[in-house]
């Protein structure tokens, strides 16, 4: 039981931080992640193209953002505003999709941290698996469930 | 199995068992010639768990590298605008 049930609670082996200090203030940050005509212009890695699909944001609104690589794969982003604190807290369900909509990646919640240092900002950026996260929504992913069972098999043949 | 069983200090019930759980969990797959079932490893789904984070990853490094230089031309374009006011 032991390990089964740390494949689906214990976030740390499914989770992304990624901590950036940007030398802008905190209101200018804040602007280029939330306000489309700013977002398009560094949306994705160099080269990628993106436009805005929809840009709901508030607490229960939906996103969904089309990028286009340099090699010209498609790529959607999509997802529902959980929480929106200007100018300092983003909370948002986040997950690749093809064109139709369909999941491609494991679905993540997304949570942005907007830090205040004066002339500079730190921004903390977390991903999560989805699955993980006790306020989910009715969602499963087969994968997830896989690796519940191989923590299941493991503990069942350790013991 | 007898195969697979042979390295194992394990009875082949129990063989049979572990499989069995591997295969419920999509990690093989088993195919059905009369007595003889051979396994094969999918490594698919457990290769996809290890590989989302990555990719996800690279993404945001990439996109906050450009947000990085965004930002700072957003500043000097602000500068100018001042200055001439």
């Amino acid at each position: 039981m032991a390990a089964g049930s740390n494949a689906a609670t214990q976030p740390e082996e499914f989770e992304l931080v990624i901590t950036r200090l940007f030398d802008a203030p905190r209101a200018l940050v804040w602007k280029a992640w939330t306000e489309p005509e700013h977002r398009v212009r560094w949306m994705g890695p160099q080269g990628f193209t993106g436009s805005i699909v929809k840009m709901d944001l508030r607490s229960g609104g939906a996103y969904r953002f089309h990028l286009r690589s340099a090699d010209g794969a498609d790529l959607w982003q999509q997802g529902v505003y959980r929480e929106v604190v200007e100018p300092k807290r983003l909370v948002c369900t986040y997950v690749w999709t093809d064109a139709e909509g369909n999941p491609t990646q494991p679905e993540t919640l997304l949570t942005l941290t907007f830090e205040d240092l004066g002339l500079k900002t730190r921004l903390t950026l977390h991903q999560v698996l989805f699955e993980s996260v006790p306020a989910r929504d009715s969602h499963h992913g087969g994968w997830t469930s896989s690796l519940e069972r191989l923590a299941e098999y493991l503990a069942k043949s350790l013991s | 199995m007898t195969e697979l069983a042979a390295p194992f200090a394990m009875s082949l019930p129990a063989v049979s068992k572990h499989l069995k759980v591997l295969e419920r969990a999509g990690l093989i797959a088993r195919g059905r010639e009369a007595q003889w079932r051979p396994c094969r490893l999918e490594a698919r789904p457990l290769k996809d768990a290890f590989n989302w984070l990555e990719h996800y990853r690279r993404f945001w490094e990439q996109s906050l590298d450009r947000l990085d230089a965004y930002l700072h031309e957003l500043q000097v374009k602000e500068k100018k605008n001042g200055r001439r006011k």
